[in-house]
């Protein structure tokens, strides 16, 4: 049976269903349904909701700050992984007190946490003051959005407590996790779809990536159990890279979007490479992640299954994620030129976060084309590549989707929140800790795994000394990341106190269409009038001012 | 002539920055407190420190990795995360 064509099918059906939903409403219902919404946000939840600030912005801080704290927990937890790939009885003395640390387990919980406490909850921060603003209105309840994210935090302490320990009293831990979590999502999607109903204006591009991210991953799951493809291997397998492509993909997409847009003051370069984005990331499969999709299966509490498609699977699933390199390249290179010039990379010191995102985006195209290989050779059943999967998918956590994730939620936190980072010094220190410890850690790793690989081939019957001394150096090295992320906690933290007001000048356009008009202060390049989103149809004003030799001061 | 001294005041005054020169005094500290360890290492060869001899060997077999050196850290950071939050919280 062909089950990625089949679930595909109800995937994308729901999805249009979904957005004929949205842009229809549901007729006469129409204001008993948004007032019903309304009062289960708010008032149905009693005095708890009394206990969060309803302040415009206080949401958005909230995810962000729990995100940031989420990046150094998770951190910690892949360097403490990494370290134990090479000294396994490191921690044994933990032994006494009943726990066993163990280098997969940590891994696990590092992934868990960094997807769904640091990334997910910094793209939901972003994504909770972005589509307000792209859809020209306020958040529908900020006071629910910000009560949710304590929710979504419990939910991924769970899962971390999981991780290194399924069952505690007899309750499966994982599953109950992913219970709170997806409760937390179902808030977050309503107030989201209630948020864009009062839309005063056209929704851009990057408004519709954040709101699929959110019905995306809904629908993901719906399609999986909807086609009972659920109990095979192949479903479970497409589960995870549908939600990766959903969630993460288009969420990341849309807020970096928007955010390289605010923080670098250039209009967006292209609107064609965003709807190519948008309709790619759902209409293909996103190969980024790991091999293994045990994730589903733990959260999902389902049988894991063995990856046993059949061979029209294996020609659907690797043309479709081939097919993903469309929106993958249109979304990076949309991002590049959208931060081009104005000083908008790391030596800007009012924004921080366009350092992250340059990173992000750089990375995004090897590191999506290695897992690629890595991906179809694990759906073909060849298993060659298999020895490096774990490195390549730390390499799209850390070195793609938390830099993309940081820097939106850093340029996106000072408008949200009113007061700049209290230091946009110790925000440098902290990308180059976290850019320097993620890129030479792993890439290091990754070495030591092609070492591995290699003596496996050869049936060697010692492993080399030098591959211990590669992954030691590697862990030493992913520790920057953990530097790094402490010091974006309490920049952030600190900054909310004592951090420079923000004050909202004449921010940039959140429109791809180009400039009118450009006005010449002082001789300037045409490269750099045309990096400002002007056309050969842009009007070039001279600003008033006399270039006639010995002529009298203007006043 | 005469030159205007500040009259004292009954008050407690306290600068609100710190000077730059006050972390000399710190590491003086710290350098002559290590001066002292290694003279007596020079003075009383193969004796083993007091109090601190016998308060190392608790430790033996748990921190026997180089791990600790980075956990210590990571408990560092966490609680400069912890008190970052408190402190900012309470501070007028």
């Amino acid at each position: 049976m062909d089950v990625i064509v089949s679930t595909l099918a109800a995937f994308w059906l729901i999805l249009a269903l979904f957005f004929v939903l949205i842009k229809r409403g549901l007729w006469i219902f129409n204001e008993v349904s948004k007032s019903l919404s309304m009062f289960m946000l708010e008032k149905a939840l009693g005095p708890a909701i009394d206990f969060v600030s309803g302040r415009s912005g206080s949401a958005s801080t909230a995810w962000i700050i729990h995100g940031f704290i989420w990046t150094f927990a998770a951190s910690t937890f892949t360097f403490v992984g990494l370290w134990l790939t090479h000294d396994s009885t490191a921690l044994h003395s933990f032994g006494s007190w009943g726990y066993h640390p163990n280098s997969s387990e940590l891994i696990y919980a590092g992934r868990l946490t960094a997807l769904f406490g640091a990334i997910g909850m910094l793209v939901i921060g972003a994504s909770l003051y972005a589509l307000p603003k792209l859809s020209g209105t306020d958040l529908a309840s900020e006071s629910n959005a910000t009560l949710v994210s304590l929710l979504w935090t419990f939910s991924v302490l769970l899962m971390f407590i999981g991780s290194q320990n399924s069952v505690i009293l007899g309750i499966t831990i994982l599953p109950v996790a992913n219970i709170l979590l997806s409760l937390a999502s179902t808030a977050i999607a309503i107030n989201m779809i209630l948020t864009i109903s009062e839309a005063t204006q056209d929704i851009p591009f990057p408004g519709w990536l954040i709101l699929f991210a959110v019905i995306g991953n809904i629908a993901a799951i719906l399609a999986v159990f909807v086609s009972g493809a659920y109990d095979e291997g192949t479903g479970q397998w497409l589960l995870f890279h549908l939600s990766g492509g959903t969630f993460f993909f288009c969420g990341l997409a849309g807020v970096s979007l928007y955010s390289a847009s605010v923080g670098s003051g250039n209009p967006l370069w292209s609107k064609s490479l965003v709807a190519f984005t948008l309709f790619g990331a759902l209409v293909t499969i996103n190969p980024m992640g790991s091999i293994d999709f045990s994730m589903v299966t733990d959260l999902f509490s389902l049988t894991s299954s063995e990856l046993a498609p059949s061979s029209r699977d294996v020609i659907a699933g690797s043309f479709l994620m081939a097919l993903s390199a469309i929106p993958i390249i249109a979304f990076s290179a949309n991002m590049l030129v959208t931060m081009r010039g104005s000083d908008a990379f790391v030596e800007n010191p009012d924004s921080p976060g366009i350092a992250e995102l340059n990173l992000g985006s750089w990375m995004l195209v090897p590191v999506a084309i290695g897992a690629l290989f890595v991906q179809t050779d694990a759906l073909g059943s060849v298993n060659e590549l298999t020895g490096i999967s774990q490195s390549l998918d730390l390499m799209a956590i850390w070195l793609v989707m938390v830099p993309l994730s940081i820097g939106a939620a850093l340029n996106i936190l000072p408008r949200a929140s009113g007061r700049h980072q209290l230091s946009a010094n110790r925000s440098r220190w902290a990308y180059w800790m976290m850019t320097g410890g993620a890129f030479l850690g792993l890439l290091i790793t990754l070495m030591s795994d092609f070492t591995d690989m290699a003596l496996t081939e050869s049936m060697a019957e010692q492993g080399a000394s030098i591959n211990d001394e590669l992954r030691k150096v590697g862990s030493v090295m992913f520790y920057g990341t953990v530097i790094g992320a402490i010091f974006h906690c309490t920049n952030a933290i600190s900054g909310q106190f004592r951090g420079r007001i923000v004050e909202i000048g004449n921010t940039s356009s959140i429109s791809s269409i180009s400039i009118e008009s450009y006005t010449l202060t002082s001789p300037t390049s045409i490269r750099k009038i045309l990096a400002s989103g002007a056309t050969l149809d842009t009007e070039v004003s001279p600003s008033g001012q006399s270039e006639e030799e010995g002529s009298a001061t203007e006043l | 002539m005469s030159v205007d001294v500040p009259s004292s005041v009954d008050v407690f005054i306290q600068g609100e920055k710190e000077p730059g020169s006050s972390g000399i005094v710190v590491v003086l500290g710290f350098v002559t407190m290590l001066t002292f360890l290694i003279l007596y290492g020079i003075l009383f060869p193969g004796r083993d420190m007091p109090v601190v001899s016998e308060v190392l060997p608790m430790f033996e077999g748990v921190f026997d990795s180089g791990i600790w050196f980075f956990l210590l850290g990571i408990i560092f950071g966490a609680f400069s995360i912890l008190a970052t939050m408190l402190t900012e919280a309470t501070s007028e």
